[in-house]
């Protein structure tokens, strides 16, 4: 119950900032236990910025990379778990290296990929670095590994072909990793903010984050606490939606995970 | 329709397409970007500047007219994440940034030296922009190399804010206006004698994640005592006599407990709105804050708030300053671009008050020295910034590191 409390503190203490005058706060933080309460903010956050567009902008690369992270990790995943191919170990531990170079080391050459490309401003240009995913392959691999062979073997006498097998036998049976790596996967790109600044330089492409940050002045904690923290609530709400609906799944497929 | 007719459609359009942007009746288009914040709410249909209030308020109504009135042009505006410089320097290498966009001049000298920015000084002349009428800190501010780089737009310095009704308790008020002191001794001196007879520390300082803070007070006064900063281009030179006293004197004061301790930003604003302190040491950006806060009933600062630059300590006066300015990021630019760039140049600069209303000192003389501006509240005490304002130079190679050493909104 403390534990649960101590969570929602900052989350309660966000929501009442939110609902409060700027002006008030500036004076005195305090006053968001007290009233008045003002829906001003909201109102600042939803008719002053293409915030509709953003949000759109945030879930369809959000999405679009937790559908080609899913794709691709689990074909790479069943790959490295169930086929013989040459450099197969030697791949897979390159692979592995992914997790250990930083998105910094490698932004300034992708930058300038995707410009050579002219993919900058563009959907493809937002989702397309987020495929790369080494945990993701490391995670479906590992969990590809830990389902019995003689699934695939059984499989195999009655005649199913590879693609068979990895679609109608092996793939179910990872929805709840695949459930956790798309919700992790979800929220790594929904939360994204470096990328998304630097790559979309247009309004128009902006994400929920970066929107939200080009609507701030310098300043906003001072100045606009209110409006910072009603840009907060808007930009989690969905997130909260997706929480609240798909809550049962989710709770089940990490802690399905770790029972593995 | 058959292959034939269709390779015929299509070499047609193919031949038409080319021609579409050079229609003469097609609108300039021009690109411009900007920080300062998103108030569509407030002001997104606003053309009447005059009923603006607020950075974000007054440049979005300002572009709003500019468009307006010129509806031969395609006006394109950008809201960054402030400083945008991240953007910016993507753009750049992406070989798209925007024609026009928002720099402090402080940062001009980072990207000219690597020949990104263009000079304006043929532009400025089509605008009818006279560099003459600059102010002194905002013509240093865009000259590099005795070409300019920007057109300034206002000039941004600390200020002593000041707590007049603390003040007068603390007897150090002489016909109406503060006493301020005019030596590092006195300064002390005065501190406490505050802390005194107020019971309250002198000074308010953001002194927690707010490295800024503590720049501006230094190189205020270095630049006080002509202690060079920046012997060359690549190093910073602080081992000095001059660095000593400046630091020893912000630590007597911190040590005897004659400032605010342990504040971040938001919580020294506080503090000063609320009356505890007598001196907040921050810039022009608060102003408009500050005295709406005197001229609001039952608050602390209710016709107790006066604003002057930094009281000289030692040497002469002299203030580090930085401010805005509008810069043309190299790329190719269609003649009847250039005249839009022009067009919009001399709209902004023909409204240079308007902007001072933020707080921030205009870039323009003749606008300091109008009676426009001296009507504003406490103009007139702050005026003296553009005359004593400078921003040290050159700048190291990492100024993008620093930044924001004047991070006003």
């Amino acid at each position: 119950m403390l534990g649960a409390m101590l969570m929602a503190a900052p989350l309660v203490w966000t929501l009442l900032l939110s609902l409060k005058a700027n002006s008030e706060l500036m004076r005195d933080s305090g006053t968001a236990f007290s009233a008045p309460y003002t829906l001003e903010n909201y109102r600042a956050v939803l008719q002053g910025s293409s915030a509709f567009r953003w949000l759109l902008n945030s879930l369809i690369v959000s999405t679009g990379t937790m559908i080609g992270v899913l794709i691709l990790c689990s074909l790479a995943g069943y790959g490295f778990a169930r086929l013989e191919f040459p450099f197969r170990r030697t791949l897979f531990v390159f692979v592995l290296l992914g997790l250990a170079i930083p998105e910094q080391a490698v932004i300034l050459p992708r930058h300038q990929l995707f410009a050579a490309l002219h993919l900058h401003n563009s959907y493809p240009g937002l989702i397309l670095p987020g495929l790369a995913g080494p945990f993701g392959v490391f995670f479906m691999t590992q969990y590809f590994r830990a389902i019995p062979r003689e699934l695939d073997e059984a499989a195999m006498l009655d005649g199913a072909s590879r693609l068979r097998i990895f679609w109608k036998v092996l793939l179910p049976l990872t929805l709840p990793a695949q459930a956790t790596l798309g919700v992790f996967t979800f929220l790594a790109a929904w939360n994204d903010y470096w990328w998304p600044l630097i790559s979309a330089t247009r309004s128009e492409r902006f994400t929920l984050t970066v929107g939200l940050a080009s609507a701030q002045m310098n300043y906003a904690q001072t100045s606009g606490l209110g409006f910072l923290m009603a840009q907060a609530v808007f930009a989690s709400l969905p997130i909260l939606i997706v929480y609240l609906l798909f809550q049962k799944q989710i709770v089940r497929a990490i802690a399905g995970t770790s029972g593995r | 329709m058959r292959l034939g007719q269709l390779a015929a459609v299509a070499l047609v359009a193919g031949a038409l397409l080319p021609t579409a942007g050079c229609d003469p009746g097609a609108r300039a288009e021009i690109y411009v970007q900007r920080f300062f914040g998103e108030c569509g709410a407030l002001y997104g249909r606003e053309t009447d500047v005059a009923k603006a209030e607020g950075e974000c308020g007054i440049v979005t109504a300002m572009i709003n007219r500019f468009a307006a009135r010129n509806p031969d042009l395609q006006v394109d505006t950008n809201v960054v994440a402030w400083p945008g410089y991240a953007q910016l320097a993507a753009q750049i290498a992406a070989g798209d940034p925007p024609d026009l966009v928002t720099m402090h001049q402080s940062v001009i000298s980072d990207y000219q030296s690597r020949g990104l920015l263009e000079p304006m000084d043929a532009i400025l002349r089509e605008a009818e922009v006279r560099p003459e009428d600059f102010t002194v800190a905002a013509r240093r501010g865009v000259t590099k190399h005795g070409a300019i780089y920007g057109l300034p737009w206002d000039t941004v310095g600390g200020l002593y804010h000041v707590n007049t009704a603390l003040f007068a308790r603390a007897g150090l008020m002489r016909a109406g206006k503060p006493v301020l002191p005019r030596s590092a001794e006195e300064l002390l001196a005065h501190a406490r004698r505050f802390k005194a007879a107020t019971g309250k520390p002198y000074l308010v300082q953001s002194q927690v994640n707010d490295p800024a803070t503590h720049v501006r007070n230094f190189y205020t006064y270095l630049l006080a005592q002509d202690a060079p900063i920046f012997p060359d281009r690549d190093h910073i030179r602080l081992r000095t006599p001059e660095a000593r006293r400046v630091v020893a004197l912000f630590r007597t004061i911190d040590r005897e407990g004659l400032t605010t301790r342990n504040q971040d930003y938001p919580a020294a604003v506080a503090s000063f709105m609320n009356g505890e302190g007598g001196v907040f040491l921050t810039g022009t950006w608060m102003l408009g804050p500050f005295e709406q806060e005197s001229r609001t009933p039952g608050r602390a600062l209710f016709g107790a708030y006066a604003v002057y630059p930094y009281p000289r300590l030692w040497g002469h006066e002299a203030a580090y300053v930085d401010g805005h300015a509008w810069v043309m990021p190299k790329r190719e630019r269609t003649p009847a671009q250039r005249q839009a760039l022009a067009r919009l140049l001399r709209f902004m600069a023909a409204h240079n008050f308007d902007w001072s209303r933020t707080g921030h000192l205009p870039a323009f003389q003749p606008v300091v020295e109008s009676a426009a501006f001296a009507a504003l509240p406490h103009r007139r005490d702050i005026a003296p910034l553009a005359r004593i304002g400078f921003a040290p130079c050159p700048m190291p190679r990492s100024v993008l590191s620093f930044l924001p050493l004047f991070s006003g909104p």
